[in-house]
């Protein structure tokens, strides 16, 4: 974590007793409400069309603060880029909004539901249109690339109605779409496994369509790809955002700039700055964090 | 973590693989009744009666092996304690038996007889019922159901894999065993429940009854079959191997894990059950030998030889190494454990995908 040689520009933190709240937060029962304050809730909102409102949330792990009170509305339709440096908590805030890391405070809450994200199970918050692509492509590589899709497709997920599941010829036809909007019509009956690794990342991306998510979490989606492949994997973010809600984790800023009409930085747990990628990259204290030197 | 099984479920539930099946009922489920039965004992084709008895323990054998590759080749999740379940089962229905021997024991008493021999007077409350076989057989699966079920429920929820699971699942058998060799857990402690002498009235010694109970089991491994086989190619199985392969994603994909894998894991214990209710009037004795952890660690031993996520390959290596271990259990006793030992080894480095999975390679050399 280079974290040492920032710290000028953060808030110094009492960095003596922090292990009393990550202790805490991880009981097994917890008492919070289940319900996000309705008051609460319209001053964070405050008008925005949002659809997904991170509020206040703080993570510690045995004392390194990976998150301090941070505050991002995602508004629909949106294509937003997470920059940072390693160790700003970008996968955190990820974890955060999935339900994988439970937070010491604050809340997470879609516009439409009522409850608090971070009191459901990650398979409740899936089931709520939250989706997200791993940072390594994750598929199973033991089912066939229709399988696969077969698998993600929005729909009950409960034991008794997967065992009498048939795929119903709109969901038949919403498979083949998505295929097609991957680019592996082709490649259809071929085991997962033996995918290229572009392939393997388009397909994680198909399996998130196929979810129908309202938002989409995406973390380093061109990580090990050719030049082509991400340039092809742009155009399908670009394509899959108005619909949805996309946020892309990126390090690439090639990358980021031909994506994002919104980047927010984060830094050391905390919003940074926000705005359009020039406005950003023209931020002294983007730039004096992030970047290092200011770009040509 | 888990290899990938070399037979493809498409090839072994294509029409050859329903013409397998279709070859196996009839020299299992009808030439050998036929053989026992139809053809007079001088003959040379006959077959005589301990043969069927043992073929009849080989078919219980493999409902228990495809009970643990629906477990452990399907979900990934390897239980050595599979035993407990075969043993409820067999406890369930040797309770039966013991009641339907009435007054022919040697005290001559309704009682059983070592309930006479510990001086009780009258049958304690969980044996009321164990007088009507319907009881018994619905005992034999929801007892060992119930069992699993609330000891999934607890490992599922707490998210405990891998290797910890196996051993609690160790444990539980060994604990189950030390709790039926007591006397007063009142179920014949050490000696358990033996001496049958007849099953809803047809005497146990009677080769048609010995037939009879081997069609029984038969059907039993056929039905179970036909579940497992149901399950494994359903939209569910292809859930339980994702989460056997990735069970984080599975997660996010928006199934809940621990509710299948409790599915799983309850109707593999019940189809235990069912193998230990048709094994024992077969062999006529029901003890807590059977829960001994080595028991349950050789049952997982069956499917690693045969090959998991196979379904037939389960079967075929409960066939493969109890025909063994009848073979050189009576050629050179002593040896039995150190070749079943080596072959475990055997298998586990030159075949990891066992005996299905080398004939699958086989088949696409040629």
């Amino acid at each position: 974590m280079s974290t040492s040689a920032l710290s000028s520009t953060v808030p110094t933190e009492p960095t003596t007793a922090p292990e009393k709240t990550a202790t805490k937060s991880k009981r097994p029962w917890s008492v919070r409400p289940r319900i996000v304050d309705p008051v609460r809730r319209e001053k964070v909102v405050a008008g925005r069309p949002a659809v997904l409102c991170v509020d206040d949330i703080s993570v510690s792990f045995d004392g390194f603060k990976a998150l301090t009170n941070l505050t991002l509305i995602l508004d629909k339709g949106e294509l937003r880029c997470l920059i940072g440096p390693n160790g700003a908590g970008k996968t955190t805030l990820m974890d955060v909004i999935t339900g994988k890391t439970k937070p010491d405070s604050g809340t997470v809450f879609l516009t439409h539901d009522a409850r608090d994200l971070t009191q459901l199970a990650e398979y409740e918050i899936a089931e709520l249109g939250i989706c997200r692509k791993f940072q390594r492509p994750t598929v199973f590589a033991g089912h066939s690339v229709y399988e696969n899709l077969e698998l993600a497709l929005q729909g009950k997920k409960s034991v008794w109605s997967s065992l009498f599941f048939r795929l119903t010829p709109a969901q038949k036809t919403t498979i083949e779409e998505i295929l097609e909007q991957i680019g592996l019509h082709e490649h259809a009956a071929v085991r997962a496994g033996q995918l290229a690794h572009g392939q393997k990342q388009w397909l994680e991306i198909g399996m998130l369509l196929a979810q129908n998510p309202k938002v989409l979490l995406v973390d380093e989606p061109i990580a090990g790809m050719t030049h082509q492949e991400s340039e092809r994997t742009a155009e399908l973010l670009k394509s899959l955002a108005g619909e949805r809600t996309v946020v892309v984790v990126e390090h690439d800023m090639d990358f980021v700039r031909s994506i994002a009409s919104k980047v927010t930085v984060l830094h050391q747990g905390s919003v940074l700055a926000e705005g359009d990628i020039d406005t950003v990259q023209n931020d002294p204290r983007v730039v004096e964090v992030y970047l290092g030197e200011p770009r040509s | 973590m888990i290899a990938e099984p070399a037979v493809g479920l498409k090839a072994l539930h294509s029409k050859r693989g329903w013409l397998g099946v279709g070859v196996a009922v009839l020299v299992m489920g009808i030439l050998v009744p036929v053989l026992s039965l139809g053809v007079p004992a001088s003959s040379a084709l006959h077959l005589p009666d301990y043969l069927v008895a043992l073929l009849g323990k080989f078919l219980c054998y493999g409902i228990v092996a495809l009970a643990i590759d629906l477990i452990w080749g399907f979900t990934g999740i390897l239980s050595l304690g599979h035993g407990v379940f075969f043993a409820l089962g067999g406890y369930a229905m040797g309770m039966y038996l013991m009641l339907s021997i009435g007054a022919q024991g040697v005290y001559k008493s309704a009682l059983p007889d070592f309930m006479v021999f510990l001086d009780w007077h009258e049958l304690p409350w969980f044996w009321r019922g164990f007088n009507n076989l319907s009881v018994a057989l619905c005992a034999a699966l929801v007892v060992p159901g119930l069992l699993a079920f609330a000891f999934g429920y607890f490992a599922f929820r707490s998210r405990i894999r891998g290797v910890y699971f196996s051993i609690i699942t160790q444990a539980l058998t060994y604990a189950l065993m030390l709790l039926f060799f007591r006397n007063e857990t009142g179920f014949g402690g050490n000696n358990g429940l033996t001496d049958f002498k007849s099953l809803y009235g047809y005497d146990l010694h009677r080769p048609s009854t010995k037939v009879a109970l081997y069609v029984l089991s038969a059907l039993g491994l056929l039905l179970t079959y036909l579940i497992c086989r149901y399950i494994v190619t359903s939209k569910a199985g292809r859930v339980l191997r994702a989460i056997r392969d990735v069970e984080s994603r599975a997660m996010f994909v928006g199934f809940n894990p621990t509710n299948y894998k409790l599915f799983a894991w309850t109707l593999s214990a019940v189809l235990c059950g069912l193998a230990g209710a048709l094994y024992v009037p077969q062999v006529g004795i029901i003890n807590p030998g059977e829960m001994q952890p080595a028991n349950s660690i050789e049952m997982a031993i069956w499917v690693a030889v045969g090959g998991r996520a196979t379904l037939f390959g389960a079967i075929l290596g409960a066939f493969l190494v109890n025909g063994m271990r009848s073979f050189f259990t009576a050629a050179m006793p002593n040896a039995w454990l150190y070749i079943l030992g080596s072959l475990f080894i055997a298998v586990t480095l030159f075949f990891p995908d066992g005996v299905a999975g080398a004939l699958g390679r086989l088949k696409r050399k040629s």
